[in-house]
């Protein structure tokens, strides 16, 4: 009973410090829903301790796993039943972007689905340390490592983690070795002895953590964290994350930084006869780190194919004058979010119900369960702005609706004020909005600022990530240049808002065809600017330097104010990543069904493509091999020691008996078949020296030959095998 | 684990090294068939000591030793006995032969005629001789060593292939080398050291020991190997006849009694090896093209010794 109490108590501190792995990813990774986790965990070491048969172990678990990915990813959106087919075509589609070794592609459900193996692992090794070993010393200590390195590198606060950690691992420690000297000496436990092992350890753990917390430290040698730690991938901070409740499009942008790698997955087709910009979403609130809503969800407006869209890009007076377009886009995948240009006015499509979110300006579509990839029609009105009466905007006449005009605005308290000072030094001799902001908009390219996808910092927590980008590092990509030029502009009183979406793509088709066809792909996920203007409505503003976005102003002034887009150095279109949310979004196959032709040809596809990889990685590893096949002799027998270590059983005397004839073969000491071992082993000790191989021998010929088990023959023998297989390490 | 020779055993042969110098593998041989009830042809020369061997063995043993030498007017009865009327008693009365003794020297077996040979070989395999319609059992121990001069070819009947079978070993004695023919020189100028020797062990002991011989454990693995050697002795290019599952057994007999002779109840594959040639060789035919050649039964043995592996693992029944 004491002793069920006492591995109860394993494995309670073994739960608690796995925990201790998971705690910071809710903070570091954008990780939600992490008490799911921890009870899968919890779950999962409670049948451990009960001792439940492993097949009842697994169906359990595996049903867990299962029925946690459905709630989190499929269940709002496809209902019980319908959540079973979108899973399964998922899987697929993973394990074929995984053959295609598209790593970033895959998507948040299946890292989940790994995420929930890997804590299934973890489950299974705790069991294994806490009651066959009786060691956790190594555990611990990683996780010790673990959240220290998180203290320092990341804003992660470990303070109490590593108490928590301490106090639990010492324990553990403690208790694993009171068992194992309990199993070694071969005692009964009794309650009196436990109680009088624990009852000091405890106190003794408790006071000196006490002591430890209390006492006066040092301050830390390096700000904490440190900064500028470039992460390589900007996916990174996803690797771990299993919890974003919503399928599809990233919305999470709280934290931006860091670099990111390119991805040339195609995520939709458009046919249009002016290239523009594809939006997806907005926002306005800046946090200082990234950006964020700054209202609840409204909730959603459905409307149907051919109605009229309930969203206002500009106003419908002579200030814009307008012209109707059409395009087609053709997704690639089945997601919910929907791309449409600036103007939007209705979506042409075969009888599938958009929605709207107001307060995201984003549209998506509910598909049926065996919807085709949805092709759409967007009809829009292209604007053309008046400058004339753009120009007539500034700070006292706006009129506008006060609490619009402060949400547009809107800027964190902390933000630094050489940020403000540089924006009034900018925007300094300009008395109209449009001005000062198209001042903003050419600061980046005047100033040297330069456009890169690598190497791009995250701010530390007392970092504003716009103050970085300005005064720091210089250097970033479209998040960086659009929140730059936003925060600019609102501290100029400018209104302004954020808009994700893609760039205008890549065209497949002749130029001399008017509608052009355009493959857009993960690399053209960008990010913008709209400024709001009264009379007028928003308008587009592309900072980022290398890119443009070609907006029709009405060239009625002189030539002073006129803006000419053509004066930006058109750059040839840079690729340009995805955000983090598409990369995890998209995969190659578009198919809704799954067979193994398909797989053939994907797996054919990817050998076509990195054949020249794939020759160079067999060269390099079989050069590897035949190095290390080279050099076995100083490693290989090492290894066998290492292997016949721990094995007591009298038959592995015989293997390892014929594991020192092979290496003493390799060595160049070959017996031939006809010869005797015992002549061998003459042979081979006066080459050596010395007796031992014929006294091992002697051991193993009356161990083969003489009929009787001998028990205990290779532990006494294990030794002299050691010192002789030794004696073959070239 | 190194094992030591039997004590006994080692009495005997440092008594046979007395009379014998430098032969301590012959006299080890000769103990190997003794021990496993099994007979030795010795092929040699005269004068080598064969005699002085066998006497100094059946003397190490307590045993009586009997002689007979062969020659062309030999008479089957002459071997085995003869019962003469005895006419005082009324009776026919037994006079046995040279063959109820127990150590028996059988000096230059191939010079007899055919008849008497079979007389003497019929006695060591039946270990009894049967005379007027009388079965004589035969002494016990009942060890033969028979000799043949293997130059003298002119008015000898050569013992067949068949018959040789019945010898378990058949060895060379050879001469001594020099230094040691010097020794035996000085150990004879005084006293003939044979008649210095003493038994060191009762007939009974070695009884005992003929049975514990039979006891010796011979792994599976080994008797395959046997087994494995004699399938390529039948199959061999140079041999007309390989051996028989007779040779097989009497390889593995001998491989018993010379593992208890160095103190191990059990047989290693150098046991084997180290008969095999002893055991085997006189049972080859070989082909009348290979000995033209000048191939020797003795060479095909250690070439089939070479080819054949070894058991170094547990075998799988």
């Amino acid at each position: 009973m004491m002793k069920r109490f006492s591995t109860l108590v394993l494995y309670l501190f073994g739960f608690l410090l796995i925990w201790e792995w998971i705690r910071p990813l809710e903070q570091l990774t954008d990780t939600g829903n992490v008490w799911v986790f921890l009870l899968f965990l919890c779950i999962a070491l409670a049948m451990d301790f009960l001792k439940w048969h492993w097949v009842i172990r697994f169906v359990i678990n595996g049903a867990i796993i299962f029925f946690s990915l459905m709630y989190i990813y499929f269940l709002d959106q496809y209902g019980l039943i319908g959540s079973f087919p979108m899973m399964i075509q998922e899987l697929f589609d993973n394990f074929l972007t995984m053959l295609q070794a598209q790593w970033t592609a895959i998507t948040d459900m299946f890292r989940t689905l790994l995420f929930f193996i890997l804590l299934w692992l973890m489950s299974y090794l705790i069991q294994y340390w806490l009651i066959q070993r009786r060691q956790i010393f190594i555990f611990f200590f990683m996780t010790l490592v673990y959240i220290t390195v998180l203290d320092t590198f990341t804003p992660y606060n470990a303070e109490m983690a590593i108490i928590r950690t301490v106090i639990c691992g010492f324990l553990m420690m403690g208790i694993l070795a009171f068992y194992r000297q309990l199993e070694k000496e071969d005692i009964e436990t009794k309650p009196s002895k436990l109680s009088k092992w624990m009852i000091p350890l405890s106190g003794l753990v408790l006071i000196s953590s006490l002591i430890a917390f209390a006492a006066p430290k040092a301050d830390p040698i390096w700000p904490d964290p440190v900064p500028y730690i470039t992460s390589f991938n900007e996916d990174s901070r996803n690797e771990e994350a299993g919890g974003v409740r919503k399928i599809g499009y990233g919305e999470d942008d709280s934290l931006l930084g860091g670099s990111f790698v390119p991805d040339d997955t195609l995520v939709f087709v458009a046919k249009t006869e002016d290239p523009h910009y594809w939006k997806v979403e907005t926002k306005d609130v800046y946090t200082g780190k990234g950006w964020e809503l700054s209202e609840e969800d409204r909730g959603s407006q459905f409307f149907a194919s051919g109605e009229e869209v309930p969203l206002e890009s500009f106003s419908e007076n002579e200030n814009v004058v307008v012209e109707e377009r059409v395009s087609n886009v053709q997704m690639n995948r089945a997601r919910p979010q929907i791309v449409y240009p600036l103007g939007i006015k209705s979506f042409q499509s075969e009888n599938i119900p958009f929605e709207l979110n107001e307060a995201l300006e984003k549209f998506s579509i509910r598909y049926a369960e065996d919807s085709l990839m949805p092709t759409y029609d967007v009809i829009f009105n292209e604007p053309t702005y008046s400058v004339n009466a753009l120009n007539t905007v500034n700070n006292d006449n706006h009129g506008l609706d006060s609490a619009f005009y402060e949400r547009y605005t809107q800027l964190p308290e902390d933000l630094p004020d050489r940020v403000r000072e540089l924006a009034e030094e900018i925007v300094a001799g300009h008395d109209n909005w449009f001005n000062q902001i198209r001042e903003i908009e050419g600061y980046f390219a005047r100033s040297g600022f330069v456009y890169s996808q690598r190497d791009v910092a995250v701010p530390g927590p007392d970092e504003d990530y716009v103050d970085q980008f300005l005064f720091d590092t210089k250097l970033g990509y479209c998040d960086n240049f659009s929140t730059a030029m936003i925060v600019l502009a609102r501290s100029a009183g400018i209104p302004t808002r954020w808009v994700k979406g893609f760039t205008e793509g890549e065209r497949t088709n002749g130029n001399e065809l008017t509608v052009g066809t355009y493959d857009i792909t993960n690399n053209n996920a960008h990010s913008w600017v709209e400024a709001y203007f009264p009379g007028v409505g928003w308008i587009p503003f592309e900072p980022t330097t290398g890119f443009s976005n070609p907006v029709e102003y009405e060239f009625d002034l002189d030539e002073e104010t006129t803006p000419n887009n053509a004066e930006e150095t058109e750059t040839p279109e840079r690729e340009e990543s995805p955000d983090e949310a598409e990369t995890t979004e998209q995969t190659e196959t578009a198919s809704s069904t799954f067979s193994l032709t398909k797989l053939w040809d994907s797996v054919k596809e990817a050998v076509q493509q990195h054949w020249k990889k794939i020759i160079l990685i067999i060269i390099v590893l079989a050069f590897i091999g035949y190095l290390t096949y080279i050099k076995r002799g100083k490693w290989l027998p090492y290894f066998y020691i290492w292997t016949y270590k721990h094995r007591n059983n009298d038959r592995d005397f015989e293997k390892a008996y014929l594991v020192l004839l092979h290496e003493f073969s390799r060595f160049g000491m070959k017996r031939k078949q006809g010869q005797t071992l015992h002549s061998f082993a003459k042979e081979v000790d006066r080459l050596l020296g010395h007796q031992q191989m014929s006294q091992l021998t002697a051991s193993y010929e009356a161990y083969l030959y003489s009929g009787k088990q001998e028990k205990g023959i290779w532990k006494r023998n294990k030794e002299l095998w050691e010192n002789l297989i030794k004696a073959t390490i070239a | 684990m190194n094992h030591k020779m039997n004590p006994v055993v080692e009495q005997v042969l440092i008594n046979i090294d007395k009379v014998m110098i430098g032969k301590r593998e012959v006299a080890e041989l000769s103990l190997v068939a003794l021990l496993s009830g099994g007979h030795v042809l010795l092929e040699d020369v005269p004068g080598v000591g064969k005699t002085m061997m066998v006497r100094a063995l059946a003397k190490s043993l307590g045993a009586n030793f009997r002689r007979i030498q062969f020659t062309p007017d030999l008479l089957p009865s002459d071997v085995t006995g003869v019962s003469i009327y005895n006419p005082k008693e009324m009776a026919f009365e037994f006079r046995p032969g040279p063959i109820m003794g127990q150590i028996i020297l059988a000096d230059e077996i191939n010079r007899t005629s055919p008849k008497t040979q079979s007389a003497l070989l019929e006695g060591m395999e039946e270990k009894s001789v049967t005379i007027d319609g009388v079965t004589h059992q035969l002494g016990s121990p009942f060890f033969v060593m028979a000799t043949q001069n293997p130059i003298e070819y002119e008015g000898t009947y050569p013992l067949p292939e068949a018959q040789l079978d019945r010898f378990l070993l058949k060895m060379r004695m050879g001469y001594p080398e020099g230094t040691e023919e010097i020794e035996l020189l000085s150990r004879v100028q005084s006293a003939l050291p044979i008649e210095e020797i003493q038994p060191v062990m009762e007939l009974e002991q070695l009884r005992d020991m003929q049975a514990k011989v039979k006891e010796v454990y011979v792994d599976h693995s080994i008797k395959s190997y046997i087994v494995h050697m004699a399938e390529q002795t039948r199959n061999h290019k140079h041999v007309y006849l390989g051996v028989s599952p007779r040779g097989s057994i009497a390889l593995m007999k001998a491989s018993q009694s010379y593992a208890f002779m160095h103190g191990r109840d059990y047989v290693r594959p150098d046991d084997v090896q180290y008969l095999a040639s002893a055991v085997f060789s006189h049972r080859l035919i070989l082909k009348s093209e290979a000995k033209f050649e000048g191939v020797k039964a003795e060479q095909v043995i250690e070439k089939i010794i070479d080819v054949t592996p070894v058991p170094v693992q547990k075998a799988v029944k």
